[in-house]
């Protein structure tokens, strides 16, 4: 699905599929769509690139006073270079940081005056409880509050308890989080009263079982201190570049009568809102239980290209039992991957370097039989019996999408450049216009788990879960420095770095007579790792990290020696779409010789 | 003239950039062999804790300790910038290894072959010919490391001659300064891994 070019990119398959009659296409973010849901509920936006290495975001840096990276580790995991040399020129400006997360990652290393460890999953509440700390010591920007937000008043009487009989305070949070009392109070009245101060929420705390109200909970942070901003720049140039250069294609005829799904959002097409779509993350769940299962279709073929998904989403057990179920599984692929050795016919789609694309000359010829996107498109359209399938070269199609982008970067800086960020927090596209706190478009969607203030609801697989007798540690799937998800996990150069391993807290080690590098084996009831263990002072005890994105390697008996972390996750989406990968309880034992 | 190395400590992130340029440019394998590591260095006990990197190189010595111990002279310091360098031709291999006894900073490098000659850091000259610095200086996306005449660097950077997981020895004078990254707290429990093939960080 991904690939980083225009000409030979989905889209190519995207038009193809649609003038063969339709296909069902996924929808949602896998990185971050507890953010979008976020962003789009409370900002009526999409989610901003704020994380994004040419973000503007990136030149506030050194201005902050404080920078709070919340489940953020950008040295290990930002596009790109800027970013952390930002943060870096920060530091050396007297900017101080406080990193709040399970481990003691290299930004905390480099970057953090203060760590902050914190209960997987338990975010919401401690971030609750900063917001009760803050008002109720008047530590909040009620002019922002007036000017710009809507359902403040619902918002306080849930933190003060007058919703629910629960005031949300320190002490409440401490025992959810692991987080001292007293601790969250001062990051409370460090955060509110700091100015500027930037609360940078990573995706990571997001990807957990309800991580739509942890985004929705940094926003009303962010609201109720006056951080609040929407940093456009550029953004709205780039978004428009995205819709520009695409191969047209027809409507997808499954999409076209098709409902809205109930947690549609504004900002989203009619294709992607589609009732028609399946959330990426429930693909195979949807093969397996077809229209019985309230799916779209009964699925007999599945086509993959360059995303490995049966490795990148949860449950891998589960996602091979999926790909045997099908008639046919197609990849297009250019290495051999953990999802290509599944694939019935692999076709070889060849490198960026060897074809023609949008600000990207052909460097070479197409390596063995290796094809373009297109090409292969092109072939199989002859087969398939459509003929008008495409009519132009790779430098026809550059040719007309630089038309088009001419056009649309005249019209763009013809529009007068936004005066602020926060003016143009006034007119919101939130039904209310404003920062919705209490988002009126959850109010509508009635579901039952998705609060239209946000609110901290203990997720499935926590420590309090009667699970977690038989698996008493909670497993978080970092990214790692060396791959970027699951790309270059085969190149020596890059192996060369770090070993794939499972972190685990001295303490959690030594109950269990694991010492350094020991093999142990990490399970669940969804599957089995084996791997060496990293006995280390860096991550909480009760947690145990293996980062996303090793090559799922089965044995015999199906148990992986490769070190997926998604052998071991759940294949759910949190109830407004996201990708839970970090919510899984486990068990790690030494593994016997 | 002496060249040498500068490291500001406190901007290294241990992103590994320095190691996979260099062995671009100087086209060595995966393997044992890397002419620049990237040490973590990790301290105290959860939750007080202290990780701090170091690149390490060949630092070029002014009083090296692998030429005396060469004992078929392979290997020579350059007149004109103190460059140490090694004529493998010479060089007796890996059932020597010699230098790589006598060098405290483990910079002579030999590869997993029976009859692998010893390779360093040579400090880029072929790159100081065509006007560039070192590649791992160029590549270094947080601009934390400087290479030149040490004179230079010492000047523009000052003079500090330890940094965490760095011991300066008098004896040798190495020719390298830092920015050495400060463990206020002076935590015990240290544990220091090297990369490649050797991390240890989380």
């Amino acid at each position: 699905m991904a690939d980083a070019h225009v000409v030979h990119h989905v889209q190519a398959f995207h038009r193809l599929l649609c003038q063969f009659g339709g296909y069902t296409a996924p929808w949602g973010f896998i990185s971050n769509e507890g953010l979008a849901f976020a962003a789009g509920t409370t900002y009526g936006t999409p989610p901003v690139a704020y994380v994004h290495d040419a973000s503007p975001r990136a030149e506030a840096y050194p201005k902050a006073r404080l920078i709070v990276m919340w489940s953020w580790n950008p040295i290990d995991t930002q596009q790109g270079t800027r970013t952390p040399f930002s943060l870096i020129r920060a530091k050396e400006g007297g900017t101080r940081f406080i990193s709040v997360e399970p481990r003691y990652t290299d930004s905390a290393a480099v970057l953090a005056d203060q760590w902050i460890p914190i209960r997987p999953g338990t975010d919401v509440a401690a971030l609750i409880a900063m917001a009760y700390v803050i008002i109720k010591e008047n530590l909040h920007d009620q002019h922002f509050i007036d000017t710009y937000t809507s359902g403040f008043d619902q918002f306080r009487d849930y933190v003060f308890g007058l919703e629910d009989g629960v005031a949300k305070t320190p002490e409440w949070a401490a025992d959810i989080t692991g987080i001292a009392a007293a601790t969250i109070t001062d990051l409370a009245r460090e955060y509110a009263s700091t100015k500027p101060a930037i609360l940078e929420a990573g995706y990571a705390a997001g990807r957990t079982a309800f991580g739509e109200q942890f985004h929705r909970a940094i926003a009303v942070l962010e609201a109720i201190t006056g951080n609040a901003r929407i940093l456009s720049g550029k953004r709205s140039v780039s978004r428009a570049l995205r819709r520009i250069l695409q191969i047209p294609s027809p409507p997808n005829p499954v999409e076209m009568g098709a409902p809205p799904r109930w947690n549609a959002l504004p900002y989203r097409s009619a294709t992607v809102n589609s009732s028609a779509r399946v959330n990426v993350n429930l693909f195979v769940d949807a093969i397996l239980k077809g229209k019985a299962g309230g799916y779209p279709a009964d699925y007999k073929f599945l086509w993959l290209s360059n995303n490995n998904y049966l490795n990148q989403l949860s449950d891998v057990n589960k996602a091979v039992e999926a790909f045997r179920k099908l008639e046919f599984v197609l990849v297009t692929e250019q290495f051999m991957t953990a999802t290509a050795r599944f694939a019935d016919i692999v076709l070889p789609v060849c490198t960026f370097l060897e074809r023609n694309d949008f600000r990207c000359p052909k460097a070479i010829e197409p390596l063995g039989e290796s094809k373009s996107q297109l090409q292969i498109c092109e072939a199989l359209a002859s087969k398939l019996g459509i003929p008008d399938y495409n009519d132009k070269s790779d430098e026809e199609w550059v040719e007309f999408m630089m038309t088009k982008l001419s056009e649309e970067v005249n019209k763009t800086s013809a529009a007068p450049a936004k005066e602020s960020e926060i003016a143009e927090l006034k007119l919101l596209p939130t039904p209310s216009g404003k920062v919705e706190i209490y988002s009126q478009l959850i109010a509508e969607m009635q579901h039952p788990l998705i609060p239209s203030i946000p609110k901290y609801i203990e997720t499935w697989e926590s420590l309090n879960d009667s699970l977690a007798n038989k698996y008493p540690l909670q497993l978080i799937t970092p990214h790692l420095k060396r791959r970027a998800h699951s790309q270059f996990d085969n190149l020596p150069w890059l192996r060369d770095l770090a070993t794939q391993t499972v972190s685990i807290n001295t303490l959690d080690a030594k109950l269990r007579g694991i010492r350094y590098g020991d093999m142990v084996r990490i399970f669940n009831d969804r599957g089995e790792v084996i791997i060496p263990a990293r006995v280390t002072e860096r991550i909480m005890p009760g947690v145990v990290a293996l980062p996303q994105g090793a090559w799922y390697s089965p044995d015999e008996n199906g148990i992986d020696q490769g070190g997926c972390a998604n052998v071991l996750t759940k294949n759910v989406t949190s109830p407004a779409g996201a990708f839970p990968s970090h919510t899984a309880l486990v068990q790690v034992k030494k593994a016997q010789n | 003239m002496q060249y040498g190395f500068y490291v500001n400590q406190t901007r290294c992130t241990g992103c590994f950039t320095c190691v996979v340029a260099c062995r671009d440019w100087h086209d060595v394998p995966a393997g044992p062999v890397s002419w620049i590591r990237v040490k973590t260095i990790e301290k105290g006990i959860y939750p007080d804790l202290f990780v701090a990197f170091l690149p390490v190189t060949c630092y070029h010595c002014r009083q090296p300790a692998c030429i005396p111990a060469c004992p078929v002279g392979a290997i020579a310091k350059r007149d004109e910038d103190g460059i140490v360098v090694v004529d493998s031709e010479t060089c007796l291999g890996a059932d020597c290894q010699l230098c790589l006894e006598a060098c405290p900073y483990d910079a002579p490098q030999f590869g997993p072959e029976e009859d692998a000659l010893m390779q360093k850091c040579d400090l880029c000259v072929d790159r100081w010919a065509e006007g560039k610095k070192p590649v791992c200086v160029d590549s270094c996306p947080t601009w934390a490391l400087d290479a030149g005449p040490l004179d230079e660097l010492r000047e523009k950077y000052g003079d500090v001659k330890n940094a965490e997981g760095f011991v300066y020895s008098a004896d040798l004078a190495p020719s390298v300064t830092f920015k050495p990254k400060q463990d206020a707290k002076g935590l015990v429990n240290q544990k220091i891994s090297t990369s490649p093939q050797h991390h240890t960080g989380i």
